[in-house]
Order: structure tokens, then sequence, then C-alpha cells
């Protein structure tokens, strides 16, 4: 399926290997070759042929065909899929939407997975059982929590009976139904869902900060705020490489929560590119589904490389 | 590590190549098609039956008696909404039931691809038993015919609420457009909200658009729109869609048009809250689940409206149809005919009483408690004109589009222009010359 095949960018975003494993690697590579053949590798990728690699290579092929449940015959079309979707506006909409809600995901995820790490930083009791109910949600299921929400917001749901209590009149606004703001709070949802992960990163980031420069600052004088500031935000940068990231191309493919919060409405203003491919997809129209998609994983390559470069440079302070 | 790398990739093109066909299709056979009778022996033969969330109970009955008849087991499985993307997905990787319940206009049964996947029906014992005019009505593409109709198929006309129209001075039902919007606007002035519309489920916008080419399609509208004579931003079409926006923006409809959904629209009518629905028999459905048929005979009326006249707009849905697939095992495709043959044979008694729906065979009476709006709907059955999905060679998403222009996202032109734009993809799809 289309939808699922991205994960392989994401993978890229592990810290590079540290330069005292760089100087045993030739001593190594040569007893691995012994005693672990490369031929050991071949059931793996042969799962991530049939898995990965196939799935998006059928992506590329289908997307120049007209492919369609109107038929049986698939005929190559060249680049009419592509002309076609570039002269309507749809596709265009459907990316800018796409985008802003990467961007506010990457934002809220980061603030919320930040603030809890900060909050949660000491290893205490109570901090134990909070970062586990904050994780919570990130093992629950997608669509769950899209339905959970969706009943918590309807206009008569239980959000606005807990406001009209405390203003002590009915109060009945449509969080799902304001076609400018509902993209905010889909993207808060799908933020909430995900800020454990983001505490658990940021977490470990803060705890791998060597208690000896925060010792040193101690010993300068150097007040809470400005070590804060001054030394443990600047050492987060790999966590944050991998939060901003993750949460900026995960949510480029995001599909289920929209799905199940608002389908794409009100009048398609969260209709993200996914939701627009499955409805594309499901009028039989698969070829021209399949170049969405493949429009979907060229945006999200491109837009990887550069965000994962300048959040590396970031990182080369260090 | 090259080799294998080379190998691995020599091995995905080959797979990649073989791959390039649609595992969805069969090369459809040839040979004549026979009828069993209806309660021959089946023993050890399975059948599936694809039904949607609102269809599933309606084969219950009907399939128990088979069961029993024949000794075939029948397994009726709900394929959860959206019901026609999900079956379209489905035969598209090819797996098929044996029998499912599927929309019988020809731009459905093009979707499905009913000539590679379909059983042709011609000729099943039953045809000659249904009422002559309702025969032909639906179910045949290219004239061939893939779909049984089981049930009265569904008409785009207004519900009313007989008590408000009584109250408010109005003896009798409209007999056009114009007169309904003359009734409408003066139970406006006597504070009565004169429509309701329902746009955050959004299906139902359409029927507005539709019910105001019930003329146009008679002339053969959907025919000239097949041939790219005319466009959905043609000035007949477009005018239909302005008429629906300056009458929602004189307020006419429910003041919360943008966020009411299906089950409010039902609500408000029994309530007396709103005049009027332009619905179709799934509406009926709802009402009835919510009041027994005394309370439905006195307070619900139905009129067929088109713009000069009572004429009703058909548009049989998937509740009304059946389609029988090509599973390429033989015994099983016989015995699936056989179904459809007791179903609409020897069951159809049972199965009408059962559902309390109408009889589409003279010789099968109506069981008696069917709502009179029902049988005023199935009345106008003879004269009415076929929909969109009937006429048109592809289904655009036209609801989707009007419900954006009810939120205030669209203009009428960008409603005409993007159904248009779509229509012509589909039809391109599909293969309609000139496209």
């Amino acid at each position: 399926m289309p939808i699922a095949e991205k994960a392989p960018v994401l993978e890229r975003i592990t810290p590079p290997p540290t330069p005292r494993a760089n100087t045993k690697r030739s001593v190594a590579s040569t007893i691995n070759r012994r005693t672990h053949p490369m031929w050991f590798l071949a059931p793996a990728f042969a799962i991530l042929l049939v898995f990965f690699f196939l799935p998006t290579l059928f992506n590329f092929i289908y997307a120049f065909t007209d492919w369609s449940g109107f038929k049986s015959s698939i005929n190559p079309t060249g680049l009419d899929n592509f002309t076609q979707l570039a002269s309507d506006g749809t596709l265009f909409r459907a990316i800018r939407i796409t985008l802003v809600y990467a961007v506010l995901v990457a934002l809220f995820q980061n603030l919320f997975g930040f603030a809890l790490a900060v909050l949660l930083e000491r290893d205490n009791r109570v901090n134990r059982i909070a970062r586990i109910f904050f994780l919570i949600p990130v093992l629950m299921s997608a669509l769950a929590v899209g339905y959970i929400f969706q009943a918590l917001l309807k206009p008569e749901g239980s959000l606005n009976g807990l406001i009209g209590v405390v203003l002590g009149r009915t109060f009945d606004y449509a969080w799902l139904g304001d076609t400018t703001w509902t993209i905010v709070v889909v993207a808060l949802i799908h933020s909430w869902k995900w800020m454990g992960l983001s505490m658990l990163i940021y977490l470990a980031g803060l705890k791998t900060i060597p208690e000896d420069i925060l010792e040193a600052a101690r010993i300068d004088g150097a007040s809470r705020w400005r070590t804060f500031w001054g030394i443990k935000s600047p050492l987060l940068a790999p966590a944050v490489t991998f939060n901003v990231a993750t949460a900026l191309l995960g949510s480029m493919n995001g599909f289920d929560i929209v799905q199940a919060t608002t389908g794409g409405g009100p009048a398609r203003t969260t209709e993200i590119l996914n939701i627009f491919i499955y409805r594309t997809f499901g009028q039989g129209l698969f070829a021209q589904a399949t170049a969405m998609s493949l429009v979907l994983f060229l945006l999200v390559a491109l837009l990887a490389f550069p965000v994962i470069r300048t959040l590396r440079k970031r990182e080369e302070i260090l | 590590m090259n080799k294998w790398i080379s190998v691995a990739t020599a091995a995905a093109l080959m797979v990649g190549l073989a791959a390039c066909s649609d595992p969805g299709a069969d090369a459809p056979t040839g040979e004549a098609v026979t009828w069993a009778d209806p309660t021959a022996k089946l023993d050890g033969v399975k059948l599936t039956v694809w039904a949607a969330q609102n269809t599933n109970t309606v084969p219950e009955k009907v399939v128990a008696a088979f069961e029993q008849a024949t000794g075939a087991s029948v397994d009726v499985v709900t394929i959860p909404d959206p019901y026609e993307q999900g079956i379209q997905t489905k035969v598209a990787t090819g797996d098929k039931p044996d029998l499912a319940f599927w929309q019988p206009t020809s731009s459905m049964l093009t979707a499905i691809n009913a000539k590679t996947n379909l059983q042709p029906l011609d000729g099943a014992p039953w045809l000659s038993k249904l009422s002559p005019e309702l025969r032909d009505i639906t179910g045949i593409l290219d004239g061939t015919r893939y779909a049984a109709l089981i049930t009265s198929p569904a008409v785009e006309g207004v519900y009313y609420n007989k008590e408000v129209f009584a109250a408010n001075g109005i003896t009798e039902a409209p007999k056009n457009f114009d007169e309904m919007v003359t009734a409408a606007r003066s139970l406006k002035a006597k504070g009565v909200t004169p429509f309701f519309e329902m746009a955050a489920d959004r299906w139902a916008t359409q029927w507005w658009v539709q019910v105001q080419l019930a003329d146009a399609a008679k002339n053969g509208l959907w025919d000239k729109i097949n041939t790219k004579q005319e466009t959905f931003s043609s000035p007949v079409v477009l005018d239909a869609i302005k008429k629906y926006k300056s009458l929602i923006d004189e307020g006419l409809f429910n003041a919360d048009i943008k966020t009411a959904k299906f089950e409010d629209q039902g609500a408000a009518l029994l309530a007396g809250e709103a005049a009027m629905v332009v619905q179709v028999n799934s509406f009926f459905g709802q009402l009835q689940a919510k009041a027994d048929t005394a309370t439905l005979d006195q307070k619900i009326g139905f009129f067929p409206v088109g713009p000069s006249g009572p004429v009703g707009t058909f548009i049989p849905d998937q509740s009304n149809a059946l389609v029988a697939f090509r599973t390429g095992d033989a015994k099983r495709e016989a015995a699936a005919r056989q179904l459809l043959s007791y179903w609409m044979g020897p069951g159809y008694q049972e199965f009408v009483t059962d559902r309390n729906t109408i009889s589409l065979q003279p010789a099968v009476a109506n069981p008696p408690g069917v709502p009179k709006a029902l049988l005023d709907v199935h009345a106008t059955l003879p004269t009415a004109v076929g929909s969109m999905q009937v006429g048109a060679v592809a289904n655009p998403d036209l609801y989707i589009n009007l419900a954006d222009m009810i939120a205030g996202t669209m203009t009428p032109e960008e409603v005409a222009k993007a159904t248009q734009d779509q229509f012509a993809q589909l039809a391109k799809a599909a293969g309609a010359p000139g496209f």
C-alpha cells in the first residue's frame, strides 16, 4: 500500500557512530566476515525487498499507467496522470494542507514533549508514574484516539459539557466544524498522541548531559535558568533533530487520526494528501492515487534532506 | 554484497514486470447461462454475500430459508462504510464474494467493471414476474443485465410533515418546484423552518440539484453530458446549483445547515421543527426506526417535485439490488444464481413480508404494514426520470462540492467546474469515448 512505505526515510536519522568505534572497525570486520557471512543477511533483505522495495517500485510504475477499477487492462500513459494533477487545483490544496498540518504537529509535539521532559526530569516515584501515563497514548491505536476525541469534541460532547458547567450556560461550539481552526485542533490531537515519545527522547537527551559540565557551570555561579538555556538546551540538539524530523515527516504521512476525527472535513479543510489519495483510490482511480502517493513520497524525501541537514548542522557545535 | 544486490534488483524487476497486470482481472468466459431449480440441492456449497452496515440484516430470513431448502451455507459479511469504496478496493485486489449488494446504476456497474467481474443475469427466471414498468428500469449496462432488483428503487422527492402543512394553511402538496418554494416562503413568514438540510453528512445535498434537473434529464441531459455537448458548467446545471444556494441564502433552510447530520434531519421532520426535506428512501428508513407505521401515516407525506410538475427522480441504491460475481468457480457461480432465483421466486413473499417492503411482482401482494408514504414513492416510479447516477457514465462527488459551497469555501461556479473536472477524469478512466 502506497501509504505505508515511507518508513525507510525515517530510519536514516540514527546518530553517527562515535569515533572510537571507527578505529576498531577493520579488525572487527575481518572477524565478522568469518563468523557472520554476508548471506546471513539474505532473509532480512528478502523481507525488505518484498515489503519495502517492491511497493516503492510499483508506486513508481503504476503512477505512469491508467490502472483503474473500471477495466482490466493496464496501459502506460506517460506523464498524463501528473499533468492532470497539476492542472487541477485540488492536489496543490491538499499539499498545502499537508504542510500546514505537518508544521503544526512538529511544533506542538515538540513543545509538549519538551515541556513534559523538563517537568518530569527528576527521577522520583511521582514522575516515573506520570511518564508512564504520558506514554500510554503513544501505544494506543491512532484510530481509537481519533474516535475518542471525535466523541469528546462533538457539539454535545463531554468537553462542551464541562465548559458549559464552568460557564453556567450551554456551550455548543463545534470544535471539529470550523473551516479555519479545525486543522489546529486535529494537529493538537496528533501531538497529544505522540508527545509521550518526544518526551521520552528529550528525557534521554537530558539524562546524557555529563554531570561534570553541569557541576562546572554551578561552580562558575550560573543560575539554573542560565544553565538550562546555556548548557542543557544546546546539548539537546541531537534529540531535537530526531524529534522534529520524525514529527514533521511522520505527520506528512498522517492519515489515521485525521480520518477518524474529521475524515477531511469540514469543507475539506483538513483533507491532507493521504486522505485525498484514499478518496481517489476509493473511486477506482488507482493510477491517479498512485501518482499522488508518488508526489507525497517525493515531497517527504525533498523535505527530509534539507530539514535533517539543517538540524544536523546545529549539532556540529557539540 | 554487490552480487546479492544485483540478484535482488533483478528479481525485483522480474516480479515488477510480471505484476504489471490487474490482479482483479479474469478473462470472461462465454458459456451459456443456465438457471437451476431454486430449491435444487446444494449440499456442501458455501456462498458469501457482501452487505453494507445498513443492509446486512436484509438477507437474514431469505438466506436462512434458502439454506434450509437447499443445504447450502451462506455467509453474509458486513463490509464497513464507505461500502462502495471498500468493495472496489477489494475487487481490484482480486477478492470477490459470490453475491453483493450493489447500486445497479450504469455508472456504478461501470465502476466495478461489470463486464469482467459480474455474471450476466439475462434471461433470469424471475424477470417475467416483475411489473413490466420496473423490469428494465435499471441494472443494465450496454444491453446486458448485471443486477437483480429486489426492492423498490429509491426516488428523490420531498418528505413533508402533514401536520405542519395543515397548521399553516397549506392544504395541497405543491405540484412543482416553484410552488414548493412559494409554500416555503409562506411557511417562513409564519416562523416555520421550511427546509432541513444536512451539510455535515453531505450526501443529500445533491438531491436538491438533481430534482431541479428532472425536466432536462427527461430531454437527455445526461446523454449530452456523456458526449460533452453539455457540462456541469452549462447554464442548466449551474443555474440549479445557484438556485439551491440562493434558497439557502434566503434563509429557507435550518439555521444549523452546516453542522446538521442525517439523524438530525429525521428528528427535525418528525418533531415538526422543519416542514420539508428533499431526500430518498433511506431517509424514510430512518423515520421508520424512530416511529411506527400509524404515526408515520399520520404525520409524514411524500410528493415528487420537478421544475414543471410532480416528477420523481429515481436513484436505485445499494439496498435495492444484488449482483453476482464471476468467481471462476462454476459450481458456486451457479449456486449464486440459484440463490437469486430463490430470493425472487419461492422466497419473495416471505422476504417482502419480513422486510415490510413493497413487492415488485404483481403476483406477490404488498404486506399490510407498508407505510403510505412509501406507496406514494413507489407510485411515482413509472413516470420518474433517472438521476445523475442512472444516466451519467461516471458518478462525480457533486455532493461534496455542494457541501463545501454550503460551508462557504466554494462558489456555485467552482462547484460546477470541480464536478466537471472529476467527471471527465472518471469518464476517461472508464474509457468513455471523447474523454
